[in-house]
């Protein structure tokens, strides 16, 4: 495949650009705020596990117009919630993007001030996502991969009662 | 299978066509809540502007004896066509992707509502495989649904966009009928809701 000729670093560093060309011609507003994933020293996470862990209505949306209906919708799918357990070691049981395996995924600062969640690895990186805020009741994350973000927008995650 | 020849579309067929009506569209109600199940990609962005260029799916005023009024939707499942009646024995053609192999149905229907980068809800069967997905997407260009969809009847078949354009011209839904996004948008404009929909099965004659 024509992909394949490319090393991966660099189809990484095209892809944002390229992200922003499409979503451009779609005439789609574009965060600009999307981390630009980077080499990051790791800090004291903010969070604990525990404010992970559970059962949660999951959605997403690309515009913030739709943050609020999209977040009672959010709430509305706890018929069908995702469930983040504990880890066998220090982490909680997660998906990454595109993948139906879970994976023991840990909590990160970054030197950047924000807070990751994703594999062993420098906070921040690819396969990471970012926690942008979180509530006992409600949390925001986004995908670090500009084109993981983009494919599939900010999720919100309401916490499921009982 | 005829494409690129006029359908034609004959008294009795139409019959039991209009016979089968929503009933037919009930029947499948269940069938359609796994529509999209196979093969989808939800999160994968196609641009709005895409259209089937050339080919027999590409959007194109063709000759279409008819008797119903401008402006009736007739799809031709078989044919992987969608046609919009225009008089004087002509329809406007579009390439669409149609129900897979048991999953096809027939009727007539009105488009009940429109919808402009409609939201999305994947099905459990769906969740079940891809345990990532968000339950419930916002309308984008990552929306398996597309750019535009008109909504049929009471039933939950749609006409829509897809985020896979490739899929033009196969058989890979549970029901609902797909178009690239730039054609459903130019469909969507030309279409109102009330809109007759008849939708054949059968080969045409």
């Amino acid at each position: 495949m024509m992909v394949a000729a490319f090393p991966a670093s660099l189809i990484r560093r095209l892809a944002p650009a390229a992200l922003a060309l499409l979503l451009a011609a779609c005439g789609t507003t574009i965060d600009e705020s999307v981390t630009t994933p980077r080499t990051l020293t790791e800090r004291p996470a903010t969070i604990r596990n525990e404010q992970l862990i559970g059962k949660w209505g999951v959605a997403s949306y690309r515009e913030e117009k739709d943050r609020k209906r999209v977040e009672a919708q959010a709430r509305a799918q706890c018929r069908l919630p995702y469930i983040i357990t504990k880890g066998p070691s220090d982490g909680v049981m997660m998906h990454l993007a595109d993948d139906a395996k879970l994976y023991e995924l840990r909590i990160k600062g970054g030197s950047d001030g924000k807070t990751y969640l994703g594999p062993e690895s420098a906070p921040g990186e690819w396969q990471d996502r970012e926690v942008i805020s979180i509530t006992e009741k409600e949390m925001i994350m986004r995908f670090v991969d500009p084109e993981v973000h983009g494919r599939y927008g900010t999720f919100i995650y309401v916490r499921c009662p009982g | 299978m005829k494409r690129g020849q006029p359908p034609f579309l004959p008294l009795a067929t139409l019959v039991l066509a209009l016979a089968a009506g929503p009933a037919a569209a009930n029947n499948h109600r269940q069938a359609e809540r796994i529509s999209m199940e196979i093969g989808d990609e939800p999160g994968r962005v196609a641009t709005a502007e895409q259209v089937i260029e050339e080919g027999p799916f590409a959007r194109q005023l063709v000759f279409f004896r008819s008797a119903e009024p401008p402006g009736t939707i007739v799809v031709h499942t078989s044919e992987r066509f969608l046609y919009v009646v225009q008089g004087n024995n002509r329809a406007l053609r579009y390439g669409i992707g149609v129900g897979r192999e048991g999953f096809q149905w027939s009727g007539l229907v009105r488009v009940t509502r429109k919808a402009e980068w409609p939201d999305w809800t994947p099905p459990p069967e769906m969740i079940a495989r891809q345990p990532y997905l968000p339950r419930f997407m916002a309308g984008g260009p990552g929306n398996p649904m597309g750019a535009r969809a008109l909504y049929l009847g009471s039933t939950i078949y749609r006409i829509h966009g897809t985020n896979q354009p490739e899929t033009i011209g196969h058989a890979v839904s549970s029901g609902c009928f797909r178009l690239a996004n730039g054609d459903v948008i130019d469909l969507f404009e030309r279409i109102a809701v009330g809109a007759k929909v008849i939708i054949r099965h059968g080969a045409s004659i």
